[in-house]
């Protein structure tokens, strides 16, 4: 049989890690193959092996049939793979039709040939139905569209396997569903695509085969018309999983979290926040819906102290913090886990320990004065990484080493550590396991029966509705809609999200 | 892990390391280039090594190295939180004539004035550093750019100042009278006298350190370096952070401008601070020892020690001390060409997912 892209007994060690032991792969050609795993599973190490970023200590890999071996990225694209990174590599102050044809660019004589280059972007992306201006320029364009912009740049170089790392991660339900269609399309035109995710839906609804790791280890390789993800996940952890089912809590108590009239205004004088008024009782979870930019973001940088209301008040805990600090509101009682754990809940530099700390470091537990307690911080630190399980070789080292799902665990493990009542949580989820899902919907809930008040904001609506007692609806800077989580579907948040009436 | 075998593993570490490698290079280099000027390079390092070394040359390099491993010590502040201060040579003028004028126009005893000057040198240092800090948090004026500005006024004001009001009318040059003999900082009776600054220096070293490793705003610092979106998110109060920092960090250069003319020349003479790039130095000593005290003691020391053994081979054997800052220039490239070629290279797991996050940490 002949396969386009075959990998036999990959092996990698890092220090103190079989990252990947003995896996093989096999793709036919025209399949969407998903590879599927856990965080630390070893797909991002195995992708890496196959673009010729990491060298294998064992193995090899054949494309179409020959065997290869790749010293570098440049001999993983000429051999015809192209790569769509998570975090995507483009330059954004250049055009689209210049990111795509960078390198690989059409002349004219000794010059750079920018019509052609804006022509050929054209006709690819009328090809592989792309929807994308291909004289615009990358830092106007949203994420949805930078992906396709990743997409063409690898067919511009006649890649005929797509490498597409966790590419549903950073998108709205809207544009994933965009990027199925690309995806399908590239498949009637014949080429390859290994598909990385930690979504199983998206695998069954997508893919031709899937590959499951655990540990370093191929543990399955299935047809995705003979499975489903109930299987693939028992494959994937090992265990039963159960994830959406709701449980409710006890009655709501006292008032967390009050907000009145709060508004923000842009600097080009566009409300990005209207007059939104909302509250928070301890023992319930609170949802927050809305497609992503309706004004969610500056909802809880006004909460958190990060950004200042133009008017309207913000109490926590009964005390009025509309004019206080970040530091003044933690210490009201506020925790948060924020949507962006690489810029602003970590510094990845930092050491496990000192990541573990911040926001802390001025409790009387940690310091003594203005001397803090070394070992009360190590001691929290080591604690705090036994409780919510983060993988890590010891608390000091850097943060930079923790793969996605293991950082965010740090992230959940620092703010919700300390029992505070009043818990923010920014997309706790986006981007980790199904493991470290159910882990931390466990903690939320957990929080929330201790008597904590929890905002939730999410992009995943069976979340929200798994989680919340209540749902806010947010549409252009204002909450639209407050809706029972039991009295409501997703079609209902979905119509209030864009704006109709239901 | 042991201590013992941590501890061999670091000194195999040290060996190989980038710093070892490339003062290595820069001598091969450097004895390549007298060579060319038709002198023995063995007669040339032999000469450097005894001018450092041996004599009164100790006294020198250990009397160079307080303003070169103080004006890193200034500069090392605010840049563990990401400030770079390029203003330290404005600083440490400005405090060196506040200092001189106290000591030459108080009265009291000798170690009373010398403490006040001490005092007024760093004050003087601090609010000329808390300028490009207001600058920043409120006027979203950058640092770097205002401080290094503000390093033109200084020299001219201080000129202006030493030129008329304050001049030395029996002397011919632009500078002040001496500081009265009782009211100068006195010298050590070690190593053929050294000035008491470097008790002060040893101090503030060993302060900083403990600073840096042991205290909240220590740790605050160190963050908002890593990351200020995370320092803020965690609650800390960034821009009053970089106006203290930048304050401290003026003090210790307003500090060292005082001992400077106080404890060495004693008296201020226009231009004299400036000529001898003590900020400069220390701005490179703090880069390369990464902002660590002990490190900074080690860079400032090596620096030093060239300067003075460069200025003993030029005036024994003839061989320029320009020498010397050829050598200290290969070393800084060389180290700066070796850690962009390891970040380049290296297949660590670690590095990986340093890239800029291409690959998701995982492994």
């Amino acid at each position: 049989m002949d396969y386009e892209l075959e990998l036999r007994g990959i092996t990698k060690r890092f220090p103190g890690v079989l990252a990947n032991d003995h896996i093989d792969l096999a793709v036919r050609p025209g399949d969407i193959h998903a590879i599927v795993g856990e965080n630390g599973a070893g797909k991002t190490t195995l992708m890496s092996i196959l673009y010729g970023l990491v060298h294998p200590d064992e193995g090899e890999i054949a494309v179409g049939g020959r065997p290869v071996r790749f010293h570098s990225a440049l001999d993983a694209i000429e051999a015809g793979l192209g790569m769509v990174h998570q975090a995507f590599k483009l330059f954004p102050t250049l055009t689209v039709a210049e990111n795509v044809v960078f390198r690989a660019e059409p002349m004219k004589g000794w010059f750079f040939d920018r019509t052609a280059a804006s022509e050929r972007v054209r006709s690819l992306a009328a090809e592989y139905g792309l929807e994308v201006d291909p004289d615009a320029r990358i830092e106007d364009l949203p994420v949805g569209v930078l992906q396709r912009v990743e997409i063409l740049k690898a067919l511009h170089r006649n890649a005929r396997i797509l490498i597409l790392d966790e590419p549903t991660a950073v998108l709205t339900p809207q544009e994933r569903d965009g990027l199925f269609m690309v995806m399908r399309r590239l498949k009637e035109h014949g080429h390859t695509i290994l598909f990385i995710t930690h979504k199983l839906g998206e695998v069954i609804a997508v893919a031709d085969m899937v590959t499951v790791l655990r540990a370093g280890k191929a543990v399955a390789h299935l047809n995705c018309r003979e499975t489903s993800s109930v299987k693939i996940s028992r494959l994937m952890t090992g265990r039963d999983v159960a994830l959406g089912e709701r449980t409710s809590g006890s009655a709501p108590g006292d008032e967390i979290l009050r907000l009145e009239g709060v508004t923000v205004t842009d600097e080009h004088g566009i409300g990005r926040l209207v007059d939104a008024s909302l509250a928070v009782r301890r023992g319930e979870i609170v949802g927050v819906a809305g497609v992503a930019g309706n004004g969610q973001n500056e909802l809880i940088d006004i909460i958190t102290g990060l950004k200042a209301a133009d008017r309207g008040t913000i109490l926590i805990n009964g005390t009025d913090v509309t004019h206080r600090s970040v530091n003044e509101r933690r210490q009201a009682g506020l925790a948060y886990i924020p949507e962006d754990r690489h810029r602003v809940g970590t510094a990845a530099h930092g050491e496990v320990w000192a990541n573990l700390l911040m926001g802390f470091q001025r409790h009387s537990a940690f310091r003594k004065g203005r001397w803090l307690r070394r070992g009360a911080v190590r001691e929290h630190a080591r604690r705090l990484i036994t409780d919510y399980d983060v993988r890590v070789a010891g608390d000091d080292s850097s943060v930079a080493t923790l793969s996605g799902g293991n950082l965010q665990k740090l992230v959940v493990a620092r703010e919700m550590g300390h029992e505070a009542p009043l818990l923010i949580a920014e997309q706790p989820t986006r981007g980790v396991d199904v493991g470290a899902i159910e882990f931390i919907h466990s903690r939320l809930l957990a929080a929330r029966d201790r008597g904590a008040g929890v905002l939730l904001v999410s992009a995943e609506l069976w979340e929200l509705l798994a989680l919340a007692d209540r749902i806010l609806v947010m549409f252009e800077g204002r909450i639209v809609a407050e809706l029972e989580a039991n009295g409501t579907d997703e079609e209902e948040l979905g119509l209030y999200m864009t704006g109709g009436q239901a | 892990m042991t201590t013992a075998r941590l501890s061999a593993a670091s000194a195999r570490q040290a060996i190989a390391s980038p710093v070892t490698f490339s003062i290595v290079v820069a001598f091969l280099l450097g004895a390549l280039i007298i060579l060319l000027t038709g002198t023995d390079p063995l007669l040339a390092y032999r000469e450097m090594f005894d001018g450092a070394f041996t004599g009164s040359g100790l006294r020198n390099t250990l009397a160079r190295m307080i303003p070169i491993v103080g004006m890193a010590l200034a500069i090392s502040i605010p840049f563990r939180a990401g400030v770079i201060n390029l203003g330290a040579e404005g600083q440490m003028v400005v405090g060196g004539l506040a200092g001189t004028l106290t000591a030459i126009y108080a009265t009291g005893p000798g170690w009373m004035v010398i403490t006040l000057a001490l005092l007024a040198g760093s004050l003087a240092g601090a609010l000329w550093g808390l300028l490009p800090a207001i600058g920043q948090t409120r006027l979203k004026l950058p640092i770097l750019i205002v401080s290094l500005l503000l390093n033109y006024p200084a020299r001219a004001i201080t000129g202006y100042l030493v030129r008329f009001p304050f001049a030395d009318p029996t002397v011919t040059s632009s500078s002040t009278v001496s500081v009265p003999a009782a009211n100068r900082i006195p010298k050590l009776p070690w190593f053929g006298g050294i000035s008491a600054s470097i008790i002060i220096l040893a101090v503030l070293l060993v302060g900083v350190a403990l600073f840096n490793r042991r205290t909240v705003p220590g740790y605050e610092t160190r963050m908002t370096g890593l990351n200020s979106r995370f320092s803020r998110y965690g609650g800390v109060p960034v821009d009053r952070q970089v106006v203290w920092l930048m304050i401290v960090s003026g003090a210790i250069a307003g500090l060292i401008g005082t001992h400077l003319v106080v404890g060495e020349t004693y008296r201020f003479l226009d231009g004299d601070l400036v000529v001898s790039g003590f900020a400069w130095t220390g701005l490179l000593v703090s880069l390369l020892a990464m902002h660590q005290p002990g490190p900074m003691l080690a860079a400032g020391a090596f620096f030093a020690a060239l300067q003075i053994g460069g200025l003993a081979m030029q005036r024994n054997i003839e061989v320029p001390w320009q020498l010397a800052q050829v050598l200290q220039a290969i070393v800084i490239i060389m180290l700066a060409g070796r850690f962009v070629i390891s970040r380049r290279t290296a297949v660590e797991p670690d590095t990986i997912i340093e890239g800029e996050s291409t690959v998701t940490g995982e492994v």
